[in-house]
């Protein structure tokens, strides 16, 4: 028993090592550029999750910004699993490195803001982006719209297609997911006061499975008959009940908005089984994050209205909840999906 | 020895056909589909039932070669990364090379059947217990299946494997084929296990490798079986899981199905410590667990009380077979 037990514990650890050596890789793209004089800022962004096209497409803007800025060195690492103690680990990693500037989109807020207190003690300037902390001591939070802005134009989106009547209900991922959460509670209350004759006849929650996803809205479809509409409130559940649906075969007849990415939902644009995907421009809003990483690091002031790029003439802040906006919800279509490439 | 003989020492030897947790499974599921049927007027609908039998064929399907491993006192953590890798690689082919629907399915088959044959090898030959190697697989072919995907996930699945899918092309008379593809798998099992030779190895494995190795069963042989047939069998329930999903396919391919495809086969009345098993009762333990989450949707009940069910459902089936092991050791 002894030598197999030995054998045992060496095989584990050593597919523990080969493991956290292969997700700790660092993946450090710096763009730096600048003179050779002036000092180059460390920008570093903790995604929730690494290598899901929504957060890359954040990287892939993160990296425009650092060349376009000419002073900071994109840094990006994330878990490969959207895991609050994985991502809390690297978060440390880059405390222990001293980045000038530190940015956060959390799993988990709560236990967050701890870390965040920590990074603020070793002299790092903090912020979170794409999902708040805000009981924490962040800077700035880099908002990619508000949840009034998304829960509005998704309602708007799908209430268009139903003819501003009838029921419908949502299929949610994470259960304590804070923005979905939030804009589930927006689409509640701007349904009931803007289209008194529709209604939301359920809240599912499918966490990121997509075949989960799917058979639920199936099972929606069945429960309520007369069911005209189904939101998908996630990147996994908005293509999952487009499919739902055509599987069905009630294109025409059930109507589909989610919170999708495009290249995932043009399928089902096409095919008419979605009538819309609700997002905003992701890699602006990764542009946005460093512009602002740069400006907390540098400890300039953030202005009321800032020029950040040709495509962001004009982006707001909001002094006292220490929020810039991106800016509206983008509704993407059939005829605009082309434009994206993620 | 006349036939008669013969057959009345078969009947000796041979547990009965269906076990008393299979008949309590089938009593549970039938009384559950008739209250839903009363509750939710639409349950009973094709359109329900449909594709409820669709979405349980992956889990039964990987849980007919989990209930052979479990059988031999091993157990597969691994097939949810196994799956992972399958349906990335697949999907890729399809996407990419523009493959077939056969092409596809040897594709997937074949990469499941390599994975299994790494866990059976580690496993048969390495000697150290199949928990243990299999939770050292389950993570490096999820690294594996990470990489495949890259730093994306995979757009525009075409339609090919809708053969297997949810739509009006996955169904010959009303009859889903991947429902239709795991019962007969299923089936062909349970005579395989209950009525061969090969078969019964597994349960004298699972009883006492030591004895069964005396009594001349090829142990070693017999268990790299066990995981190859979990591959190939997870191999083909990828092309399901691709079929049921979206056009697109993200990184959460696969995860937790382990612990779906175990509660499957627990539930199912396989007991967890070797020995005991039976296929039949793995695929009405998946089929329970999908009535339930259905069910629990369709009812308007809150999400997370499929969780609280199935749970109970874990909790009870193995507290039955140790119940009745305990009576089995007092006889």
């Amino acid at each position: 028993m002894r030598p197999r037990f030995a054998a045992a514990v060496a095989l584990t650890t050593t597919a523990a090592i080969a493991l956290t050596g292969c997700t700790k890789k660092n993946e450090t793209d710096s763009g730096v550029t600048g003179d050779a004089g002036s000092k180059t800022y460390k920008v570093a962004f903790v995604p929730k999750l690494q290598g899901v096209p929504y957060f890359e497409a954040m990287n892939a803007g993160g990296k425009e910004a650092a060349k376009a800025l000419g002073n900071v060195e994109w840094l990006y690492q994330g878990p490969t699993q959207a895991d609050a103690a994985a991502q809390a680990d690297i978060v440390r990693s880059y405390i222990q490195q001293k980045v000038d500037a530190l940015i956060v989109a959390p799993n988990d807020p709560d236990s967050m803001a701890p870390l965040l207190q920590q990074a603020k003690d070793a002299g790092i300037h903090v912020a979170t982006a794409d999902t708040d902390a805000p009981n924490s001591v962040r800077e700035v939070f880099v908002n990619q719209a508000t949840a009034q802005g998304i829960g509005e134009g998704l309602t708007d989106a799908l209430l268009k297609e139903m003819g501003g009547k009838g029921k419908y209900a949502i299929v949610s991922c994470g259960q304590t997911a804070e923005n979905l959460n939030a804009w589930i509670k927006v689409q509640q209350e701007y349904t009931k006061s803007k289209y008194p004759d529709a209604q939301i006849v359920d809240v599912v929650y499918a966490g990121e499975d997509q075949a989960k996803a799917t058979q639920m809205a199936t099972d929606l479809m069945n429960a309520h008959p007369d069911l005209t509409g189904l939101v998908g409130e996630c990147t996994s559940s908005a293509p999952g009940v487009a499919q739902a649906v055509k599987d069905a075969g009630k294109i025409g007849k059930v109507f589909t908005v989610g919170l999708g990415t495009p290249q995932s939902m043009k399928p089902y644009l096409r095919d008419k089984s979605s009538s819309a995907a609700i997002l905003w421009d992701v890699e602006n809003l990764g542009y946005l994050t460093a512009w602002a990483g740069a400006q907390i690091a540098q400890g300039k002031t953030i202005e009321a209205t800032n020029n950040v790029s040709g495509e962001l003439p004009a982006v707001t802040y909001d002094a006292s909840s220490k929020m810039l906006l991106l800016g509206p919800a983008l509704a993407i279509t059939d005829q605009n999906v082309d434009q994206f490439d993620y | 020895m006349t036939a008669v003989a013969q057959a009345r020492i078969r009947k000796r030897v041979l547990p009965s056909p269906v076990t008393g947790q299979e008949v309590v499974l089938a009593g549970v599921i039938a009384a559950l589909w008739a209250a839903l049927a009363v509750g939710t007027p639409a349950f009973l609908t094709a359109g329900s039932v449909q594709p409820l039998l669709v979405a349980t064929a992956p889990v039964a399907l990987v849980g007919v070669g989990m209930t052979i491993v479990i059988i031999t006192g091993g157990i597969d953590v691994s097939v949810g990364g196994a799956i992972m890798v399958c349906s990335v690689l697949t999907a890729k082919a399809l996407v990419g090379a523009d493959v077939g629907l056969g092409a596809a399915v040897l594709l997937s088959v074949a990469a499941g059947g390599v994975l299994g044959l790494v866990n059976g090898v580690l496993i048969a030959y390495g000697r150290v217990h199949a928990i243990i190697i299999t939770f050292g697989t389950a993570n490096l072919f999820m690294f594996l299946g990470l990489r495949i995907f890259g730093s994306g996930t995979v757009n525009g699945i075409p339609g090919t494997l809708a053969f297997f899918g949810r739509g009006p092309d996955g169904r010959t008379l009303g009859i889903p084929h991947a429902f239709l593809i795991t019962l007969l798998i299923t089936a062909a099992a349970w005579w395989w296990l209950r009525h061969t030779a090969g078969g019964r190895h597994f349960f004298a494995i699972g009883g006492d490798a030591q004895a069964a190795r005396l009594a001349g069963v090829r142990v070693q042989r017999r268990v790299l079986l066990a995981y190859v047939l979990t591959g190939l069998l997870v191999g083909l329930a990828s092309c399901f899981v691709i079929a049921q999903g979206t056009s697109t396919l993200d990184q959460s391919v696969g995860s937790g199905k382990e612990l779906a495809v175990i509660a499957a086969v627990v539930i199912g009345g396989t007991s967890i410590m070797g020995g005991r098993g039976s296929v039949l009762g793995t695929l009405l333990g998946a089929l329970l667990v999908q009535t339930v989450v259905s069910g629990v949707t369709q009812l308007g009940w809150r999400s997370q009380l499929s969780d609280l069910f199935v749970g109970i459902f874990i909790i009870v089936a193995v507290g039955a077979d140790l119940l009745r092991a305990r009576a089995r050791r007092n006889r």
